[in-house]
């Protein structure tokens, strides 16, 4: 199982951009006693079937290694919502992309820690291909919002340490700032 | 510290590229591949991201630029790194700590010698087509 929540988020992330997605949002919202994050998509999407399979560990779709017979993505995040006293919903279209949405109780016992947001984010804004991620963040009243297109405007390369540790930076300053106001 | 803004940030990438402009004209002569798929993640990809990162900052190596991939089909070994380097052979390293990660950064990246105790030579046969 994961370690923390960040890295349920960079799984679904991933899926993502697995999926061919151009467009991906996240976001995450902390309010009161519930924490949730969903993940939307406009990549290749699961029909019916498909996304009942998804969600059983021993199921890949052999496409990325041919003799593969688990897939534990979306059943780590299930375990974790479940354990936690949350749920996690599918939406899902054929050709028009996908939807995950995760709740849980921010002060259960056995809801993972939060991880540490600014290096998740940094991995995940500069994952390969040109896909956009929007990333929209909130908690106790106070907001941000980062985008890949606007950090590779501004940095240029988004494989270069020096910019990585910039957005990490960068990021890093406007957790700390919703922490403080949270 | 305080809330940065793009300005910010723009001004602080400026300033770098600047220092790094008159230290390393040549450009990048070296990759980092980290696997995120489920398992990398699950045997701490980030960790490792972030040790490649805080390392190359302090060992002042600027010639490395650090990319990410879907798993490797190592996950039995996650979190596995592959380094591509000029001069050097294609290496995938498997069991990528944090400790791992910077000794990666000090011994191949900056002293041209390989970390032998954590390389694999290939990534697995099925997804690896030659």
């Amino acid at each position: 199982m994961h370690a923390t929540l960040c890295d349920l988020m960079m799984d679904l992330v991933q899926n993502s951009v697995e999926a061919r997605a151009s467009e991906i949002e996240l976001s995450i919202s902390e309010t009161g006693h519930q924490i949730a994050f969903s993940v939307k998509d406009n990549g290749k999407g699961m029909s019916k079937e498909l996304q009942a399979k998804a969600l059983d560990p021993f199921y890949s779709d052999g496409e990325k290694h041919a003799h593969r017979r688990v897939g534990l993505g979306l059943p780590f995040l299930i375990q974790t919502a479940d354990a936690a006293g949350g749920r996690v919903e599918i939406h899902s279209e054929v050709g028009r992309g996908t939807q995950i949405d995760f709740t849980a109780q921010a002060d259960h016992i056995d809801l993972p820690p939060f991880g540490d947001f600014a290096a998740a984010a940094t991995m995940m804004l500069s994952q390969a291909d040109g896909f956009e991620l929007r990333i929209l963040r909130s908690a106790g009243g106070e907001s941000y919002s980062v985008s890949r297109s606007e950090l590779s405007e501004v940095l240029g390369d988004l494989n270069d340490t020096q910019n990585l540790m910039l957005m990490k930076t960068y990021i890093r300053s406007q957790e700390d700032n919703l922490r403080k106001a949270g | 510290m305080a809330k940065l803004t793009l300005d910010d940030l723009r001004k602080l990438r400026d300033g770098k590229k600047q220092a790094m402009n008159q230290r390393d004209p040549e450009g990048k002569t070296a990759q980092v591949i980290i696997g995120m798929g489920t398992c990398g993640i699950a045997a701490g990809a980030k960790v490792a991201f972030d040790a490649f990162l805080d390392e190359m900052e302090k060992a002042d190596v600027t010639h490395a630029s650090i990319k990410q991939t879907g798993c490797m089909g190592l996950c039995f070994s996650e979190p596995t790194v592959e380094v591509k380097m000029q001069g050097m052979p294609d290496v995938v390293y498997g069991n990528v700590d944090e400790k791992t990660a910077r000794r990666i950064v000090r011994d191949h990246l900056k002293n041209k010698t390989l970390v032998s105790d954590h390389i694999f030579d290939k990534p697995s046969t099925d997804i690896i087509k030659d």
